[in-house]
């Protein structure tokens, strides 16, 4: 069996009776990744960490999770894995310090308390009833809880879903410090910022499918978006003096000119060149703005139809 | 195996730690019983179970010893193992390497201790305020039952956990199950009678007025409780049926 990366999903179907949850979901995680799996509610997230995680059996499709099948081996998987559920609860009475003590327990190469929670930065709650916490706290308390084997990966179900800005900002926080102890995390999230920040690689899925894969920039470009150029439009352009560029097409909208490219280092010196031979200079307010995750992911879900879309595909040289 | 037990262990003293920590939850557990010894028991002394020269006090301080047993194997335990369900904790016990027979294994242990002090104080407190005391022969009844009674119990307070749908309702729906029956069995009466026979039938259907039987056994020479020996196995094999087949790590 090959265990040349960390999480290794190949063909990955469920069916809860009639309803199809997952078809055909294939990605890998590699070690050492932050990688992310994003998509709408119900698109299928929670189900393929759950069958990754063992608690679910796949209807068909094979996965592999640091060389072993979850499934078969949910034990010998949990020393190595460190699971963060969306929801979870902690026993009533018990304190920050002593539960995290209580979990090492349960693994046979736990992590020192110490270190566990400086990672989460839950050192000063440490004598603290877990009833006290805050939102945030007890989310990364269940990080601790999670690393208190030194697990080699870890996965994170919507870590940070309904948490208000500075809870998620430590979270994110918390997770960074997972990447820099060289841990693997498999997250999933709706939210584009928390992909965009935190993860090397996104599958975005959706409807049970993975619909791209790469990092932020690759699946841009996989989506066939074009970045986006823009500059002040020359008063000699707008009074219509000089010719449009050859190649390029520019739209001037009033005081800005915008055009869409999925090269953009070509059009860029088409631009220049335009530029230069009617005595425009360097043209102000020059901005080239790669497509971000969110123009990516509005246009897969189509939660929002980008209106310059169709006209940037057109773009492309 | 050993490292099973280890772990069983440590959950065990977890599940003691939380527990009297949780003041207002161990006291109730304690003071509940221990008061109706002390009411109840005030009212009976000088009485003697008619036609007989048994005290009063010496069956009603066992059967308060059975009352103790179901609280601490089929109320808390009942109730507890429902909160820790729905509060999640038994899903997050899922994601560690535990062996679920350890996790369960410590709060079983947790509930024998708790069983037993709450045995040792009404005992004690029996045998100080109203001198009711085991006779020398009736120890291994008392052993027995306590063993039946904790094993029966502990197994219908699983099972009733797995009906049990909100932390708030756990503690009502235990309560409610089983004091009605408590008081129709004579267990805070020794000279309870007067049922119509249909329903004194059914009584002895249930296992406390037969948990009740074996105890007070220990305490005075009665006829041998064979019924309620296999009444109490009957309920044991049945709570624990139940448990099993209705257990769940997740609400």
């Amino acid at each position: 069996m090959t265990d040349r990366a960390a999480v290794q999903v190949c063909d990955l179907r469920m069916s809860y009776g009639a309803t199809q949850v997952l078809c055909g979901v294939d990605f890998e995680v590699d070690y050492g990744e932050v990688f992310c799996l994003l998509g709408p509610n119900g698109a299928g997230k929670t189900t393929t960490l759950e069958i990754l995680e063992g608690f679910r059996r796949p209807t068909a499709g094979t996965v592999r999770v640091l060389g072993l099948d979850p499934a078969a081996q949910p034990a010998r998987l949990r020393e190595r894995a460190g699971m963060v559920l969306q929801e979870c609860g902690f026993p009533r009475q018990a304190r920050v310090a002593e539960l995290i003590d209580l979990w090492r327990t349960y693994y046979p190469n736990p992590r020192p308390l110490a270190d566990l929670l400086e990672v989460v930065e839950l050192t000063e709650a440490r004598n603290t009833q877990v009833k006290r916490l805050s939102v945030g706290q007890r989310r990364r308390l269940d990080f601790a809880l999670a690393l208190a084997g030194d697990p080699d990966l870890v996965f994170l179900d919507e870590p940070t879903t309904g948490f208000d800005p500075e809870a998620r900002r430590r979270c994110w926080a918390a997770i960074e410090n997972l990447r820099r102890l060289g841990k693997t995390v498999l997250l999933t999230t709706h939210y584009l910022d928390e992909a965009e920040r935190l993860a090397d690689r996104i599958a975005i899925l959706r409807s049970g499918r993975i619909e791209l894969t790469g990092t932020t920039q690759e699946v841009a470009v996989l989506a066939g978006l074009a970045t986006r150029i823009s500059f002040t439009t020359p008063a000699a352009l707008r009074c219509g003096q000089i010719p449009l560029p050859d190649g390029i097409d520019l739209a001037v909208r009033g005081s800005e000119s915008v055009c869409h490219s999925g090269n953009p280092g070509m059009t860029l010196r088409l631009l220049l060149d335009w530029a230069l031979q009617h005595s425009l200079g360097d043209l102000d307010g020059l901005a080239v703005t790669a497509p971000s995750l969110e123009d990516t992911y509005l246009q897969l879900t189509g939660a929002g139809a980008e209106p310059n879309l169709s006209q940037a595909n057109g773009d492309r040289p | 195996m050993t490292r099973s037990v280890r772990l069983a262990m440590g959950q065990a003293f977890v599940e003691q730690r939380s527990f009297w920590r949780s003041a207002e939850y161990a006291l109730f557990t304690f003071v509940f019983p221990l008061m109706i010894l002390l009411l109840i028991g005030a009212a009976n002394v000088g009485s003697y179970l008619p036609g007989t020269h048994i005290k009063n006090t010496t069956v009603f301080v066992p059967g308060i010893l059975a009352f103790g047993v179901i609280v601490a194997a089929y109320v808390n335990l009942g109730s507890k193992v429902a909160v820790l369900r729905h509060d999640g904790v038994l899903k997050r016990i899922k994601t560690t390497p535990l062996p679920p027979g350890a996790y369960l294994g410590g709060l079983l242990a947790s509930t024998v201790v708790t069983a037993i002090l709450l045995t040792a104080g009404t005992g004690l407190i029996g045998w100080l305020a109203f001198g009711a005391v085991p006779r020398p022969g009736g120890l291994l009844a008392l052993a027995v039952g306590l063993v039946l009674g904790i094993v029966c119990f502990g197994s219908l307070g699983l099972a009733v956990s797995s009906v049990i749908t909100s932390a708030e309702s756990a503690a009502p729906v235990t309560y409610a199950s089983f004091l009605p029956i408590a008081i129709i069995s004579g267990v805070f009466d020794p000279t309870f009678g007067g049922l119509p026979a249909w329903l004194s039938h059914l009584v002895d259907l249930f296992p406390v007025k037969s948990l009740a039987q074996v105890l007070q056994n220990a305490y005075a020479v009665r006829p041998f409780p064979a019924w309620d020996l296999v009444n109490l196995g009957l309920w044991t094999a049945a709570g624990a049926s139940v448990a099993v087949w209705r257990f769940r790590w997740h609400s």
